[in-house]
């Protein structure tokens, strides 16, 4: 058990040597590079902060927010007035209150500052914004950018306006520049592997499934949104502190365009990915503007006149990669999960062994006392009557077999069981609560875990990755969801191919991985949606045993619904039978099959007289 | 009260003119499931034919700016957009962005980053009466083109074969190519009505501005995707509500707004549609993101 | 005219239908039956082009199928009535009934022929198709089909959802059908009324044909109950 980690130490480490790296070429350049090359360099790094902080959200969870460089706007306009001498204050920013004129502080505790408030300003704006539809998030962070932009362009007396300020002090270095973006680098990985981090790219993978396990989606899209708001934020003091100048423009539309470049060029998922598509995209920038003829000022900074010919290229490229290469450069990878290192020949972690005895998430003498019974549940989409009146009880312990003929309802009423339909009438109680209308996180909080009929992996994480986060959608910590993991996986024979991406397995193993991930949140009940569709008969054979073995060892009452008959007689004593909405009949395997009405109704009656002549 | 009259009109005119941009989004939504950041290009780009082709007689200018929308509306689907027509929603959206970059950035290099004025005839700028109320004739421009674009749509839309393959399509597109209904037919149907519907805007634009600049799209944009959104995803109806509210919104803001608040009109009325949709996180009129599929 | 050879379709990495072979001759009812699960939506959807085939060939009339755009596989005179009608709610039912006809607006003597079949859509032509029952829907979703003159009309469990007396309704529209020649491959969850209408049965489980046969040989075949409850009788 304490062997057990996502990646090998060798992996985790290759990632952090990217960071240091950083640090060691910027240390370089600060020792022997002209003071404009470092200026160059200088302003590449805080493009590569803010591409970071950039990844932090849209790569963790994929969703695309186009309004982070409103906090990039928001903290170099905060470093700008707390830097800013007096004398220059009192001319160009004329509104602000007297304390803030007078306060001379440093580069750092200036980009501390501007850093806390651009996070908390993107707590306040997330809380109403991370609650809308996937969609709507693009959209409304843009119209932030804008609203942004639009405030800050007007306030003239306490912005500048529209010509923004000048003479600000020039402090950052460029060996500051890069110990920041090292930084940085250490704190988005650090998120990406944290609890918060893992829930969140369950989001991204399958929202669906992550629900069913228990993440809260909007929690883990705003604590993301903040981190990434407080990044961006770093990013626009320290260029604000090298360039000396700031206007609204700076940080708008063009250098939204230039860092969502960088990150789809590089990758968005991982770090390394916003790293290398920083540096990538920066250079060709650099090469496009000579081409130009032009300025000397590049990166993010934008000059009255827009880049042109450079934006057309970097246009270009954003649209080549969006259309042949939408992994970027990286395919999502970092640094320590590349193919060289596998051929080093040691990709995964060491062997995986289980541990002796149940691993529990629940806390012990939260034994099952009462039923899962669904009590009287009616549905109807546009007029078509899909359940009527259904009564469904699974005893603790027990695992009760789901059938009928397609289209009886039974995928509907494991999704009313599961919360992710409301009944139209009816209740559904677990343990005496009544449940009816929880939400599907809730529900899993509460002990109650599903599959589903297809899958829905997380493509993108390894089995254990996969196993371990829903663990972590109970609220464990990573070191416990592992080891959780590790047992589950070991029970369902899945060890072996634990570290392989979910979305590689075949078939089969990716359905036992669906069962275990649901098995992670140690559940009272278990609702398995036709486990074996799609498995052989070699497979179904051992899922039957693995499902015999999942009941004995972890005491869930469980709620299969199948097809295949074989399955469903091997495990469950009891049967009900759904056909057009209706329950048909109750009982043993045995009686469910004699059961004329059941004959009836898969087959018709007509064949049933020709069986019995 | 008649300045109420006034501003009502006002505000009706603006709103038609966000209508027509949310129309535009639309319908290449409703067939393709993408909302088209590069819109506002497309807006754009019409627009500048008004000013290269500013020799011409003005209609025929006009002309001029209806066909470069609808091409670059075509060329734009089959180069950019037919490629990621099943990718997610997300790329597709970074798609669109991608070619609205490309496209701002050719006119600034072709022509250049600052404005060019662009003369209309002088009787735009002129206003009519009617009883006391005293209405600028691009108003009137405005709301006619308004509700003749609306007709005709209503018109292809209803009572053609045509319309009748896009509205299947924008229902279920699967069972609509079942039935023998080409997708890239109707897709590149749906881009060349949105290009005519920006080039209309793009028109109206440069009439009230007498100026053309290669951001001129950004905010147009920006209006027709949070009109869009606050009427409701995918429903054409909804965009021409959520247009004619926020146009509203936005003119009797700036009717009425004290004057310390005025430049903050675009902010506020930006910050609107947030509020509307942590309400109603589907719309006014609710709507499905995503598509029924057979 | 039909044919189907080693066909396989998956979703993803998980293969559900794993190497079918099925003919249909012009003028036969053929009939798929088999438990949900079976792959029976999968090899029609695959057939129709919504579904690209893993592996396997699917050929029309001498021309593979296998790869072509789904609109492109319709004008060739395969028409598929899907699984749960997928009429379009929002149009009206003489709407509807007009994509299906092509070429041949209203009025034509096409539709007059194969409205005077569905007096039902007649009289209620102008009303949106939501509003139809669950029987009216399957009644305006086959004579949908039918207005594109199919070579082939596909049905995919026609009787889902609906009451025992409108199934008798669809049945005997589908008998004319059937003795006007009209070529059809129909899959159903109910065996025995399949069995029974067509002239061939294949019965399809987990993938793979289990049995196939005509009627007499299909009622004693004990592989077919087996194939739903798993037991023999």
């Amino acid at each position: 058990m304490s062997g057990a980690r996502f990646r090998s130490r060798p992996s985790a480490a290759a990632s952090l040597l990217v960071p240091l790296v950083l640090i060691a070429i910027t240390a370089l350049v600060g020792a022997n590079g002209t003071p404009s090359f470092q200026g160059t360099v200088t302003l590449i790094l805080c493009n590569l902060i803010v591409v970071i902080g950039l990844q932090v959200f849209v790569g963790n969870s994929g969703v695309y927010s186009f309004g982070q460089l409103g906090f990039a706007t928001a903290g170099a306009y905060v470093a700008a007035f707390l830097t800013l001498p007096a004398a220059f204050a009192l001319l160009q920013t004329p509104g602000l209150p007297d304390f803030i004129v007078d306060a001379d502080l440093g580069p750092l505790s200036s980009t501390l500052i501007a850093a806390a408030i651009s996070g908390l300003l993107a707590i306040v704006v997330g809380l109403p914004l991370m609650r809308t539809s996937t969609l709507a998030i693009p959209i409304s962070t843009f119209a932030f950018l804008i609203v942004v932009y639009n405030v800050v362009g007007n306030w003239d007396r306490v912005t500048g306006g529209s010509s923004g300020l000048v003479s600000i002090p020039t402090t950052t270095s460029v060996e500051s520049a890069g110990l920041w973006a090292g930084a940085a680098v250490v704190l988005a990985l650090a998120f990406k592997w944290s609890a918060s981090g893992y829930r969140l790219q369950a989001t991204r993978e399958d929202e669906v499934a992550a629900r069913s396990i228990g993440i809260k989606v909007t929690r883990e899209r705003l604590i993301a949104f903040g981190i990434s708001g407080v990044l961006c934020g770093v990013g626009g003091a320290l260029a604000v502190h090298q360039s000396g100048v700031l206007n609204p423009a700076t940080f708008y539309f063009g250098a939204t365009v230039t860092t969502m470049t960088m990150l789809v060029v590089g990758g968005a998922r991982s770090v390394f990915g916003a790293v290398i598509g920083a540096i990538a995209i920066a250079m060709v920038n650099e090469a496009l503007r000579g081409v130009e003829n032009g300025a000397s000022l590049f990166g993010a900074i934008s000059i009255g006149e827009a880049p042109g010919l450079a934006a057309i290229g970097l246009g270009l490229i954003l649209l080549a990669t969006m259309i042949a290469m939408p992994n970027g450069l990286s395919g999502g990878r970092e640094a320590g999960d590349l193919p060289w290192l596998r051929r080093l020949g040691s990709r995964t972690s060491a062997p995986l062994s289980r541990s002796h005895g149940a691993v529990a998430t629940r806390p012990a003498g939260h034994a099952v006392k009462g039923a899962l019974r669904a009590e009287g549940i009616s549905i109807a989409f546009s007029g078509l009557h899909v359940l009527r009146q259904i009564d469904l009880t699974v005893e603790p312990g027990e695992a009760l077999g789901l059938i009928g003929p397609n289209g009886a309802g039974k995928t509907t009423l494991v999704n009313v069981l599961s919360g992710f339909q409301l009944p139209d009438s009816g209740t559904v109680a677990l343990d005496g609560v009544d449940v009816t209308g929880w939400s599907p996180a809730r529900l899993a909080h509460d002990g109650l875990g599903r599959t589903f009929q297809a899958v829905l992996p997380f493509p993108h994480l390894s089995g254990l990755e996969s196993v371990a986060v829903g663990a972590m959608g109970m609220g464990v910590g990573r070191r416990r969801a592992v080891a959780v993991a590790v047992d589950v996986l070991g029970r369902l024979n899945l060890l072996e191919q634990a570290a392989l991406p979910a979305g590689s397995l075949p078939p089969g193993g990716q359905r036992l991985l669906g069962i275990a991930r649901a098995l992670a949140i140690q559940p009272r009940y278990l609702l398995l949606d036709e486990p074996a569709a799609g498995l052989n008969e070699a497979e179904r054979g051992e899922l039957g045993a693995i499902l015999r073995g999942v009941m004995k060892d972890f005491g869930c009452g469980i709620l299969l619904i199948e097809h295949d008959m074989s399955t469903v007689m091997e495990l469950c004593p009891r049967v009900q039978v759904l056909d057009d909405g209706m329950t048909l009949c109750i009982g043993t395997p045995e009686e469910v099959q004699a059961d004329p009405a059941v004959v009836e109704s898969y087959l018709g009656s007509s064949f049933l007289a020709a069986v019995d002549a | 009260m008649t300045e109420l009259g006034q501003n009502l009109i006002d505000a009706l005119a603006l709103g038609s003119l966000y209508a027509l941009i949310a129309l535009g989004i639309t319908l290449v939504y409703t067939v393709m499931g993408m909302m088209n950041f590069a819109h506002g290009e497309f807006i754009m780009l019409s627009a500048y034919a008004l000013y290269v082709f500013a020799g011409l007689p003005f209609a025929a200018a006009v002309a001029a700016a209806l066909l470069t929308g609808i091409v670059i509306a075509l060329l734009a689907e089959r180069v950019a957009f037919r490629s990621v027509r099943n990718a997610d929603l997300s790329a597709q959206l970074v798609t669109s962005l991608a070619v609205a970059a490309i496209l701002q950035n050719v006119v600034t290099v072709a022509v250049d980053a600052r404005a060019q004025s662009v003369e209309t005839p002088a009787s735009i700028s002129e206003s009519t009466s009617i009883g006391s109320i005293s209405v600028p004739n691009l108003e009137f421009v405005t709301l006619g083109l308004t509700a003749i674009v609306l007709g005709c749509l209503g018109w292809l839309l209803y009572r053609t074969r045509t319309g009748l393959a896009m509205r299947a399509a924008a229902e279920n597109f699967d069972m609509a190519r079942l039935l023998g209904i080409r997708a890239d037919r109707v897709i590149a149907i749906a881009f060349a009505i949105s290009g005519v519907l920006a080039a209309a805007v793009g028109v109206l634009i440069v009439m009230q501005t007498g100026q053309v600049t290669p951001t001129m799209g950004l905010t147009p944009v920006l209006v027709g995707f949070v009109a869009v959104v606050i009427g409701g995803f995918g429903r054409m109806f909804g965009a021409v509500i959520g247009g004619l509210l926020l146009g509203a919104l936005s003119s009797l803001l700036g009717a009425y707004l004290p004057e310390g608040l005025a430049p903050f009109r675009d902010a506020i009325v930006f910050t609107f549609p947030v509020l509307i949709l942590i309400f109603r996180p589907h719309g006014l009129l609710g709507g499905e993101i995503g598509k029924a599929r057979v | 005219m039909l044919e189907l050879r080693e066909i396989r379709v998956g979703y993803g990495r998980i293969e559900v239908v794993h190497g079918v072979d099925l003919s249909v001759g012009r003028g036969e009812v053929i009939g798929m039956i088999g438990p949900n699960g079976a792959g029976k939506s999968s090899i029609l959807r695959s057939i129709c082009g919504l579904v690209p085939s893993a592996a396997g060939e699917v050929v029309f009339e001498g021309r593979v199928l296998t790869g072509m755009a789904p609109e492109q596989i319709a004008r060739l005179g395969l028409a598929l009535v899907p699984e749960g009608r997928h009429i379009f709610k929002t149009l009206t039912v003489a709407e509807n009934l007009r994509l299906g006809a092509g070429r041949d607006g209203e009025g034509s003597a096409w539709m007059e022929q194969t409205l005077e079949r569905f007096p039902i859509l007649r009289e209620r032509a102008s009303q949106r198709a939501d509003r139809l029952s669950g029987g009216e829907q399957q009644q305006l979703a086959i004579a949908r089909a039918l207005l594109g003159r199919p070579k082939l009309l596909i049905l995919d469990e026609p009787s889902l959802g609906l009451a025992p007396k409108t199934i008798d309704v669809i049945y005997e529209l589908l008998q004319d059908l059937r003795d006007e020649g009209v070529t059809m491959l129909l899959v159903e969850q109910n065996a025995a009324r399949t069995i029974d209408f067509s002239d061939r049965c294949v019965v399809l489980s987990t993938g793979k044909i289990r049995a196939q046969g005509s009627r007499s040989e299909l009622q004693r075949n004990p592989d077919v109950l087996r194939a739903y409850l798993g037991r023999q009788p």
